[in-house]
């Protein structure tokens, strides 16, 4: 064969597209951001100034919309997608056409593996390392076990799901260490300023740091410090994942990702298949081992059409140019295919272990709506909890794009079930009174995207002080900052006059703060800002949300625009 | 080559000293004893204006205080770094009254580069938690960057703790490029506010600094501080728009009102004693304005030596 042929093989086709869908991934996880924009004059003399995504959000959720997975469990857990997530259709007519290819071609999680299992190729001794294994079965009975539970409401499934995986580990891992990285170097730099002879090494690193700073992380002119309560888990097990591919190459494509499962149902016969020239062939054995998925018995077994995630990596290794795909009517016998065998006792397990699964999980009050966990304070437009659980994939899309870093995943807050699911953390960042950007970009409206005067009128959470730590009611000062900075145009928190006696009997007057419930909206900005920085004298709960009105103390609540 | 002797090198480092120390003297001097100048620019033509019409009338407020006081010419020397100091505090369009009017800070950054300014930055320390939807909102980016002036934002991770030895604040982290710069134009709005009565030139200060929420325990004393270190040349204080209540972040449009007066000049005490005046209020019952005339920072009888002049 010649060498110009050669490079045009399907394999180093697929190699370039693979790398450029995930810089594509890596670039819209990046992009979802905000963007400033300029006050807009309205006619009536109100300007706003509205929150805008750098990129418009069907693109920044374009995964997400084509993932088949997240669409079917949410079809199954709340009864009903958003219109634009069934264009994730079409991801399963092209399996049912093509077989797998999505694996092999688009999934930037499938992307990742590559390229650790070709990292960490062994040199030698590769025998058998793509021959097809009984555990292999195991992503079925996790795919089949997980859609029983979500047949009853669990949509735990999605935490799992490669795409979710990959966006959650990137928006609260990769990109934060990344930014930590850069960050903490060019900080260093420039407060010790070091110099070589006259030359200064911060005006280098200063605008590399500032270019950086602006375009990749797009942090310029922003409070927000990336870091997430358990980033470092995030990352460890997304290290473990990529590490088992030095074991079994493709090692969570093979055995455990639910989508591949999903995706290899469907390409049950396929009318690309992959085709054998026995004539030719020498049963060398070399398309096996090359093998991504595993999906054939090296040498001269079949072939399993639910294993083969399309990469076109045995054509490439063929030597002898007998190995080929085409295209076969789907009712043609031959090339010869091997479907997989399940077993109905091992569906029956898996069905009842995803069942209970979901009751083990569900066996705590506050999964039963009986107590309400009151740091679990929800991004405004979520929906009523267990309605949020059966719609949020933990994606952590929210969280990436919050202007101030204050959602944050969950770890226990909301239970197992919502396991790396959006909270506020108000102390580490308040929400914005004037950004709605987590409904916008939330793929399966979980949160549902709110107008900001929707969101104005709805609370979240509601404020209360600390007497026993609040500056002016604890130690007789005035302090106010969290009136000052209180969001409200005419302010949730206000302050009364009150006169006191000091410790040496003089009497002094001071200002003391209150929460006004009815205005409280809950966005935290005086938890936020408030002098005490271990445990604020003002802090929020989630009581009175919105969403809830089990959890509302306050009699005259607002409307709740989440049923909408 | 001829011998450089003993004689000659007395003479010269004693020269040189004379030069060094007199400079330090002649500039401390021009600090403290030059009279300070105030010049109040007043609207006279009609009060109802269109938006238009009212971004004209800024302008022309901004100008003619600053040609009354003697024009930038005097603050600003060739090819000069400027940092404008508005404030823009707040998440909140120009409207609101609750940041300083871009037009103001736009005649300012235009004026600079007249005089001679090689560089003009703009920038504070937002209260909002985004600073870049704070001066996206403010207007205040929109009208800056045309001019050729730098936005900036402020890098927390940037500022460097400075000595500023004040009488409650000891160190403080300060942005450095402030500091750098060879002239800051304070330019605040006057706002009401909650803990300091009311919020101006003095105040507009804590925009150049972090760890500022202690302040609001003795405010006071924490502005003549920082103020004093900061070693105030030019002020503006924008009375286009005031916010009279709900202060300093308001978002109501009825707590503001339409004042038309742009004041200039060197005396900060000054500034916002005629600020005080124009909220109704009596200079020495503002806490900050009575601290800054007790410990030396300016006059608050300002009636003594500033200009009033009609604008239409």
């Amino acid at each position: 064969m010649s060498q110009a042929v050669r490079r045009l093989t399907a394999a180093r086709v697929r190699r370039v597209v693979q790398v450029l869908l995930l810089a594509v991934f890596f670039a819209l996880v990046l992009l979802t951001r905000f963007k400033a924009a300029a006050p807009v004059a309205s006619p009536d003399g109100k300007a706003e100034s509205l929150p805008a995504l750098q990129a418009p959000a069907p693109l920044l959720k374009i995964f997400f919309l084509i993932d088949p997975l997240i669409t079917a469990v949410t079809a199954l857990t709340a009864h009903g997608v958003p219109k634009i997530a069934l264009w994730s259709l079409l991801t399963i007519a092209v399996t049912v056409l093509l077989g797998r290819v999505f694996c092999g071609w688009i999934c930037p999680m499938g992307t990742i593996h590559a390229i650790g299992s070709r990292l960490f190729r062994r040199r030698k001794n590769r025998k058998g390392f793509g021959d097809w294994s009984r555990w292999q079965l195991a992503k079925y009975y996790l795919l089949i076990g997980l859609l029983a539970g979500a047949i009853f409401g669990l949509h735990w499934v999605c935490v799992l799901d490669p795409i979710v995986w990959l966006t959650r580990t990137t928006s609260t891992a990769l990109v934060p260490a990344a930014q930590w990285a850069v960050k903490e170097s060019s900080t260093a730099l420039y407060q010790s300023d070091p110099g070589i002879g006259p030359v200064r090494i911060d005006k280098i690193v200063e605008p590399a740091y500032q270019f950086t700073n602006k375009y990749v992380f797009g942090l310029e002119g922003s409070d927000h410090d990336p870091a997430y309560i358990g980033g470092g888990l995030i990352l460890a097990l997304f290290a473990i994942m990529v590490a088992l591919n030095a074991w079994r190459p493709r090692f969570w494509c093979r055995y455990l990702c639910p989508l591949g499962a999903l995706l290899g149902i469907f390409s049950w016969r396929p009318l690309l298949r992959r085709n054998v020239k026995s004539e030719s062939c020498n049963q060398c054995g070399l398309c096996g081992i090359s093998c991504h998925g595993a999906a054939a018995i090296a040498p001269g077994g079949a072939w399993k059409p639910m294993e083969c995630l399309g990469c076109m990596d045995c054509g490439e290794s063929c030597r002898r140019g007998s190995l080929s795909f085409k295209f076969v009517l789907p009712w043609r016998k031959e090339p010869k295919l091997e479907s997989i065998d399940l077993g109905r006792r091992g569906m029956i397990v898996a069905a009842i272990s995803g069942i209970t699964a979901l009751a083990a999980m569900r066996i705590n009050p506050q999964a039963r709506g009986r107590i309400f966990n009151p740091t679990l304070i929800r991004p405004p437009g979520a929906r009523p909890e267990r309605e949020f659980l059966q719609r949020c994939t933990s994606c952590g899309l929210c969280i990436k794009v919050c202007p101030t870093g204050g959602l944050q995943p969950t770890l226990t807050e909301a239970g197992l079930e919502g396991l790396w699911t959006p909270m506020l953390v108000p102390r580490i960042g308040c929400c914005d009174y004037t950004c709605n950007l987590c409904g916008q970009v939330c793929p399966t409206e979980a949160i549902v995207p709110l107008a900001l005067d929707e969101k104005h009128a709805t609370s979240i959470g509601l404020a209360s002080f600390d007497v026993t730590r609040c500056i002016p009611y604890a130690y007789g000062r005035n302090c106010m900052v969290c009136e000052e900075h209180c969001p409200i145009p005419d302010k949730a928190i206000y302050c009364l006059e009150v006169e006191i006696q000091d410790r040496s009997g003089e009497r002094k007057t001071i200002k003391r703060p209150y929460v006004d419930p009815q205005k409280c909206i809950g966005c935290g900005e005086c938890e936020y800002v408030c002098p005490f920085k271990d445990r604020p004298a003002i802090r929020v709960t989630s009581a009175n949300e919105t969403r809830h009105p089990d959890n509302q103390p306050i009699l005259g609540g607002k409307e709740d625009y989440s049923q909408g | 080559m001829s011998q450089y002797s003993r004689r000659d090198f007395l003479t010269h480092s004693a020269a040189g000293a004379l030069v060094l120390a007199s400079h330090g003297i002649l500039t401390n001097a021009a600090f403290a004893a030059e009279p300070a100048e105030m010049a109040i620019a007043k609207w006279s033509g009609p009060k109802d204006l269109d938006p238009e019409q009212l971004k004209e009338a800024a302008v022309k407020l901004t100008e003619n205080a600053i040609q009354a006081i003697g024009g930038l010419k005097r603050f600003v020397s060739k090819g000069s770094v400027v940092w404008i100091k508005p404030n823009i505090a707040w998440d909140s369009k120009p409207e609101t009254a609750a940041n300083t009017n871009p037009d103001v800070v736009a005649t300012l950054i235009r004026l600079c580069f007249d005089a001679g300014a090689k560089t003009v930055k703009v920038g504070d320390n937002p209260c909002s938690p985004v600073a870049a939807k704070t001066y996206a909102s403010s207007g205040i980016s929109a009208a800056a960057k045309p001019l050729g002036a730098e936005v900036v934002f402020l890098d927390r991770s940037r500022f460097k703790d400075t000595e500023i030895k004040g009488q409650r604040i000891k160190s403080i982290p300060i942005y450095p490029d402030i500091l750098d710069c060879d002239l800051v134009i304070n330019v605040p709005v006057i706002k009401h506010h909650k803990m300091s009565e009311l919020t101006m030139c003095m105040k507009n200060y804590m925009g150049v600094i972090e760890k500022r929420r202690t302040f609001h325990q003795d405010m006071p004393t924490c502005l003549a501080d920082i103020t004093r270190f900061m070693k105030p040349r030019i002020s503006v204080l924008d009375a286009v728009r005031v916010l009279k209540a709900h202060g300093p972040q308001g978002g109501n449009l009825a707590d503001v009102e339409l004042k038309l007066a742009v004041a200039a000049g060197t005396d900060v005490v000054a500034l916002d004693a005629w600020g005080a005046e124009i909220m109704g209020r009596k200079p020495t019952d503002i806490p900050s304005v009575k601290k800054g005339a007790e410990t030396g920072l300016g006059k608050i009888d300002y009636k003594s030596f500033a200009k009033e002049i009609a604008v239409s």
